[in-house]
């Protein structure tokens, strides 16, 4: 898509994902036991505080948020929104500044509430001195695994990332891809219910990307709930049955993709031959725009109910229309004119303050 | 269980680093060193292979406590390691108890290796006889270097290395004056005697560890001072072990 029709369909998007704070609500209302869900977060808030000038920071907003069990939920937002803070709050790593969250019902300040779950972090870091079958069996273990079950599991897990011919070799030798594909074996290895993953397809070839994938459709056939960041979005509109988007650490929608793309509504594309000397009429100034190409003229309409009196005006002006396609927006087009809309708000608000 | 593998794994760790090899090597080294100086010490050879022997087990030891322990878990949590273990059903407490026996079980190995290498050149010089003595204070420098190994874990837990090795080497060397700390106080003035006390029970008292003057002459020290020791040890490591890990338990990883 080219820039002039973006931002025709940013002001569409915007409306799809428009500060909902309601939409994020409903977790910290709902009356379902935290033991339904696999993931249940309830007003979690966290903040950061300098050392040397004791300056807070906002890392995460009252968040309310649920996850069911078996679906796959992507977790979106641009870099600082947030995300990261939520998967280690979840995984123990950080502790909430107020708030709660259960993992399969249970409470996560418990240790068991991490039995059933398998963790990525994003850009995983492993013992350099272990090889994989030893990393993945010493994982294993951790996991509640027992001794010769934690040995076959490491062999198994390394072979279906792709690492089975090298299980002897030890970490340090690995490259980045390989780590990552390591990383993925080890939330595997023990067979979690509910898998958490920060940005797994970071640092993949598109090859990788694949095999995860297929890892994650995998787990989802299983009925395994499989919750993820990622900045790749084509990925998560592929994978995940709903989203959600975060933006300076809140939850601004959590949608089904089909809601989300379908609600920012469609737009029509014409395309026409040459470059047709005509003038927009005014009455649809605010829903077509017109874009030169190097050998064709790109109508965008904004408003599906115009179609046909467009068409019709093309044809009566003795324009060359080669073909009507009617465009769905992607989930990164919405994705963006969210954040773009965020960061006006903000700075709105920072100016009125 | 999880305490084990912690253990198993940071031992394995230890063993693979080659800090832990130069250690012995350096440790075998100077035993080789004291044998060719022996002929200079006037009649006090054996003093001197002793001395040296058991004095060099302390050293090194503390010097691998220095540069392994002080970064142990401040290397975890750097290099991110850490985040695949505590996300997982590991109660911090014990990730840290499993860290602190992985790395002493590490340096017992260290002690036993070099005190049975210095028992063999002992019974080379015709002194097999010192087998007890020599035991005793292996035993001791073991249990020393499992309270420094505490306090530089505890230390790792909540700063960063260089901090943790000035910390751990300022605690070792004041815990050697312990007991002149301690005389020290009973003379003097009433305001400050209260608080050099507190100081004296606070620093592990290592002197309780060295019986290196008895075994320089082969002599052996009493079951009830192993006991004292040994209780002692476990006391204080558990305490600060329990301090680390109350602190470690509220800590972030961002």
């Amino acid at each position: 898509m080219d820039s002039r029709s973006h931002m025709e369909a940013a002001p569409d998007a915007a409306n799809a994902l428009a500060v909902r704070p309601e939409a994020g609500r409903s977790a910290g209302r709902s009356a379902r036991p935290a033991a339904e869900c696999a993931v249940r977060i309830a007003g979690l808030t966290k903040t950061y505080r300098s050392n040397w000038s004791l300056k807070t920071t906002r890392g995460l907003e009252d968040l309310n948020l649920e996850v069911q069990r078996g679906e796959v939920f992507g977790y979106l937002g641009p870099n600082g929104a947030g995300k990261t803070t939520t998967l280690k709050i979840l995984t123990g790593l950080l502790k909430p500044t107020s708030g709660s969250a259960w993992l399969l019902g249970e409470p996560i300040e418990h240790v068991r509430s991490r039995v059933r779950l398998g963790f990525l972090p994003e850009q995983p870091y492993f013992y350099d001195y272990l090889n994989g079958v030893e990393y993945l069996e010493f994982v294993a273990r951790l996991s509640g695994v027992g001794g010769r079950e934690a040995l076959k599991a490491a062999r198994h897990w390394l072979g279906r990332v792709g690492l089975g011919d090298r299980e002897k070799l030890v970490l340090r030798k690995y490259s980045k891809g390989m780590l990552q594909r390591l990383g993925l074996a080890a939330a595997l290895v023990h067979e979690p219910e509910l898998i958490i993953l920060d940005e797994p397809m970071s640092g993949l070839d598109p090859f990788g990307r694949r095999d995860v994938r297929d890892l994650i459709l995998e787990q989802r056939e299983r009925g395994v709930t499989v919750m993820f960041s990622s900045h790749i979005l084509p990925d998560v509109e592929m994978l995940c049955d709903r989203v959600a988007i975060l933006l300076r650490g809140r939850l601004e929608r959590v949608a089904t993709v089909g809601e989300l793309v379908d609600g920012a509504g469609a737009r029509i594309e014409f395309r026409c031959a040459g470059a047709p000397l005509v003038e927009l009429p005014s009455a649809w100034s605010n829903c077509l725009t017109r874009t030169q190409r190097a050998e064709e003229t790109l109508f965008t309409l904004t408003d599906a109910s115009q179609q046909q009196a467009v068409l019709a005006w093309l044809v009566s002006q003795r324009v060359d229309v080669r073909a009507v396609t009617p465009q769905r927006n992607t989930l990164e087009e919405l994705f963006m004119a969210a954040a773009e809309s965020s960061a006006i708000h903000a700075a709105s608000e920072r100016r009125s303050a | 269980m999880n305490a084990v593998l912690i253990a198993q794994n940071t031992f394995r760790e230890a063993i693979r680093d080659r800090v832990l090899a130069g250690m012995v090597i350096a440790g075998l080294v100077l035993l080789g060193l004291a044998q060719v100086a022996r002929p200079l010490a006037m009649g006090e050879g054996l003093r001197l292979t002793v001395d040296l022997g058991l004095s060099s087990i302390t050293m090194l030891g503390l010097l691998v406590v220095l540069l392994v322990g002080t970064s142990l878990v401040a290397k975890e949590i750097e290099r991110r390691t850490i985040f695949n273990l505590l996300s997982r059903p590991l109660p911090r407490p014990v990730y840290l108890i499993g860290k602190w026996a992985g790395l002493s079980g590490a340096l017992w190995l260290v002690s036993a290796t070099l005190g049975l290498a210095l028992w063999g050149v002992l019974a080379m010089l015709g002194r097999g006889a010192y087998w007890a003595p020599i035991a005793q204070s292996v035993y001791l420098a073991g249990l020393e270097l499992t309270v420094v190994t505490a306090l530089a874990v505890m230390f790792s837990a909540l700063s960063t290395p260089v901090l943790s090795s000035l910390y751990t080497l300022g605690f070792f060397l004041a815990g050697q004056w312990c007991d002149d700390l301690r005389t020290f106080a009973q003379h003097a003035p009433d305001s400050l005697r209260n608080l050099l006390e507190f100081v004296a029970n606070v620093l592990p008292n290592l002197s309780l560890f060295n019986m290196r003057t008895l075994a320089a002459v082969g002599e052996t020290t009493t079951a009830l001072h192993l006991s004292l020791a040994s209780g002692y040890a476990l006391l204080y490591c558990g305490c600060v072990l329990a301090l680390g890990a109350a602190a470690f338990e509220s800590r972030d990883f961002r």
